[in-house]
């Protein structure tokens, strides 16, 4: 998977293959942490309810015509909240769209709503944050996190992406650690993430392969120089 | 059990071929070649790799990006067509306490069409371990006997590669190979970082066509340097049976394939003569006998042990007690790294042959014959770092401009250093059938018991060691925690190297099989997949399966000419 079938594979598609990596866990020194700026922290949601029982593509799907087959799950209202989350998260520039206006809460709402045990996992998670982050809203500014300003949003999204969070802040800033790695797998697997990246490739080259450009040559020698190695015989 | 009724399909035919991965694919290749008729069975549904593969789709076209699940554990556009780690009815079970991972698909060409690729050599020294440092046993045959078939194999299946010119890597004759692909960049760094500090880097030997391979039947192209190859390949560039092995012995007009026939057991014609097999349709569920002079079995380590465990009481040919017992994996485990100095490095197009272009052999030969090693075997690293997403422990925890920021910057700056090393077999690993769990044909299934030894794990800790010296002379960050060997290493199977079970040996008291898979109990009955294997080298073994198959298809062919079996 051998095969590369596991390391072998490209990296992109390791990447896409492997479930996602866990951000390096929050180091957690007991009473520690840095406190998140408001004085009151909403309760992480007790339960997530089960989704309905769904079907996956299965063990032989028909490669050449790819569907989901299982329903999705936000409701109009969390996926507005997921797309300005995205908009934020992975904003838009002068190199690429925002990944909201993209569409890419589609795939975090396939993803959250796919019947496997990683992705069922991920549900309860980033539908468990989508509800703390509007009962934090409230908590603090009163009003769910759609309705905040860029300012309200952006404290609370500093608040969710700190090195060290105190013990209360934990679940939600790994439900942001996920849903930022999601829009991250989502966005720049697409044609204008992939743009944005100045990723180059998945197009046929026939002949020998021609390896580095001059130009990555030239930045390759200079690296090696910097570390007192030898530029590598062929 | 009720037998079935004979199959027309195999009335004819010299000999039955079960299973149509790398050894049933040569054994089909070589035998109609030589003129005989064969049956080929295949548990699997056909499959057409030209119809069937998506080779160019990008990821986003795929459910969840593409990503594995447990339906598709290489993700979604890989080749495996039923199975995984996991077969709909067909289950595995495990010893109390014991964990391996049995990876079947279910189809034409079996395993081949979704493999790693690499095929490295084995050299003097894997064929004579127990000689080397007591542990295991020996191979009946030496390098030297199996050399010329490598060098067939290669020019057969298409290698491209490149000098090694190391202590047991032995290298090709001249035209053996095809040219290597050059290095990436962040393969070049990896060379110039373990170079510096005494770890060999060499090109790799890959099954993947660097020039055209023209063919009447089965002409296969040059790769373009595009697309996963775990996918399978629509233009023949991968070595799989279902573009090389497969309609080249249909061309003879003497192969009959029967796909989605599930082989149950060994009909016997006496005590020491096979008549043919009993198998399950997968589609009808019916049972069908197919009778000939020769029974091969090819179905893949585990299966084929499984097959000869079902087929009488304390299992048939196993007068050695050997069968189930020697079953190994390679060792594995990840290592990864970003480097600072690769951030926002010029892009350029990585894609390559697919997988690594160079690798690192092991290269601590001496040392080990010396002492000055605590593990007695050897392991490479499979190298791996391009352009595409970074992992997310390469990216810092942040949100907004600096988060995209962060991604073009850490795309191509990840590197990944995979180890692979070789298991000694021992008495707590086996595969026997399990007493009360039947498959959804009725057939008894496989139980697995698995352990590695502290061999494994020393190994395995001296391979982290390596890994971070490496990485850390490029000042380097290393991504993960030091982990204690017991957490590193793969579960048992997880490789998908498993290998042992009906090993051969010169003698029917220690082996199963002869040098050739011949039974020892059983003349006409030839195993010739990795189950044959008598140690499980730290190298990639579909080389030496493809090598071991194609000196036993030709010794079989040679002695059914001259009469034998009739």
């Amino acid at each position: 998977m051998t095969f590369s079938r596991r390391t072998t594979l490209q990296w992109m598609m390791a990447a896409a293959a492997l479930p996602i990596a866990r951000w390096v866990p929050p180091a957690l020194a007991a009473g520690e942490g840095t406190p998140p700026p408001f004085d009151v922290i909403a309760d992480w949601p007790a339960a997530i309810p089960p989704p309905a029982p769904a079907k996956g593509y299965g063990r032989d799907p028909d490669l050449t015509k790819p569907v989901v087959p299982w329903p999705l799950t936000f409701t109009k209202a969390q996926r507005a909240m997921v797309d300005l989350l995205g908009d934020l998260i992975l904003p838009a520039d002068a190199q690429s769209p925002g990944a909201g206006k993209l569409g890419v809460g589609a795939f975090i709402d396939e993803w959250i709503s796919a019947p496997y045990p990683t992705q069922l996992k991920d549900r309860a998670e980033v539908l468990g944050g989508l509800t703390w982050l509007d009962a934090q809203s409230w908590a603090t500014h009163g009003a769910v996190f759609v309705a905040l300003t860029p300012a309200q949003r952006a404290e609370l999204l500093d608040a969710l992406t700190v090195a060290n969070p105190v013990a209360r802040m934990t679940a939600p800033v790994q439900f942001m650690d996920k849903l930022r790695y999601l829009f991250v797998l989502g966005f720049y697997s697409l044609p204008e993430g992939k743009a944005d990246m100045g990723y180059i490739g998945d197009q046929p080259t026939p002949g020998d392969y021609p390896g580095p450009t001059p130009e990555a040559l030239a930045h390759f020698e200079k690296v090696i120089g910097q570390m007192g190695l030898a530029m590598p015989k062929a | 059990m009720t037998s079935g009724a004979i199959d027309p399909a195999g009335a004819t035919a010299d000999v039955i071929i079960v299973g149509s991965g790398a050894a049933g694919g040569m054994a089909a290749f070589i035998l109609t070649k030589a003129g005989l008729r064969c049956l080929l069975l295949e548990a699997g549904r056909d499959y057409d790799p030209q119809k069937e593969v998506n080779m160019m789709a990008p990821e986003s076209d795929a459910p969840l990006r593409g990503a594995a699940t447990p339906d598709k554990p290489f993700g979604y556009f890989d080749a495996t067509v039923g199975g995984g780690w996991q077969v709909e009815g067909e289950p595995y079970t495990m010893r109390e306490g014991t964990t391996f991972r049995w990876y079947r698909s279910r189809m034409l060409g079996g395993r081949t069409n979704h493999w790693g690729r690499h095929v490295p050599r084995w050299g003097p020294y894997d064929f004579k371990p127990f000689s080397r440092d007591g542990h295991g046993v020996d191979w009946p045959i030496s390098y030297d006997d199996i050399a010329p078939f490598y060098d067939r194999v290669e020019k057969m299946i298409g290698v491209n590669g490149g000098r090694i010119e190391l202590e047991n890597h032995p290298d090709s004759p001249p035209g053996c190979l095809m040219p290597p692909p050059k290095p990436r960049v962040t393969e070049m760094l990896i060379k110039a970082a373990a170079e510096n500090i005494g770890i060999p880097v060499r090109a790799a030997h890959t099954a993947v066509l660097t020039r055209d391979m023209p063919n009447d039947v089965a002409p296969r192209s040059a790769c373009f340097n595009a697309t996963p190859c775990a996918r399978g390949c629509t233009i023949g560039a991968m070595f799989q049976t279902t573009t090389s092995f497969l309609p080249m012995a249909r061309a003879t007009g003497r192969l009959t394939v029967v796909t989605d026939a599930m082989v149950a057991r060994v009909v016997m014609a006496g005590a020491n003569r096979a008549a043919g097999v009993e198998y399950v349709d997968r589609k009808t569920g019916m049972r069908h006998q197919a009778k000939a002079r020769v029974v091969v079995l090819a179905a893949g380590t585990c299966e084929t042990t499984r097959l000869l465990l079902n087929s009488a009481p304390g299992g048939l040919a196993n007068t050695s007690g050997q069968l189930g017992r020697n079953l190994t994996d390679s060792t594995g485990a990840s290592f990864r790294a970003y480097v600072p100095a690769l951030a926002n490095r010029p892009r350029y197009n990585e894609d390559g042959i697919g997988g690594q272009h160079i690798y690192i052999p092991f290269w601590l030969y001496k040392e080990q014959k010396n002492g000055t090693l605590d593990f007695p075997r050897g392991y490479h690293f499979e190298i791996g770092g391009r352009f595409g997403i970074p992992p997310a422990a390469a990216l810092p925890r942040v949100w907004g401009a600096g988060l995209k920021k962060a991604v073009r910057s850490a795309s191509g700056a990840t590197i990944s250093l995979t180890l692979r090393g070789e298991m000694i077999p021992n008495k707590d690993t086996f595969c026997e059938i399990d007493p009360t769990t039947k498959d959804r044909f009725g057939i008894p299934v496989l139980r697995f018991a698995f352990r590695w030894s502290q061999h494994e794990l020393n190994q395995v800790a001296h391979g982290q060691r390596s890994a971070h010296a490496v990485f850390k002379r490029m000042n380097a960050a290393i991504l993960g925690p030091e982990l204690p060997p017991e957490q590193l290493i793969t579960a048992g199977g997880e490789i998908i190297h498993e290998l042992g079970t009906a090993r051969m040996g010169p003698d029917a008291r220690s082996s199963v099989v002869n040098s050739y898979g011949q039974t020892w109990d059983v003349g006409n009955l030839v195993l010739m997949d990795g189950s044959i294997f008598a140690s499980g080298a730290h190298k990639n073994p579909t080389l030496t399966i493809l090598a071991l198959a194609l000196r036993a298809s030709e010794r079989l062919a040679a002695q059914m000419k001259s009469g034998a079996f009739a």
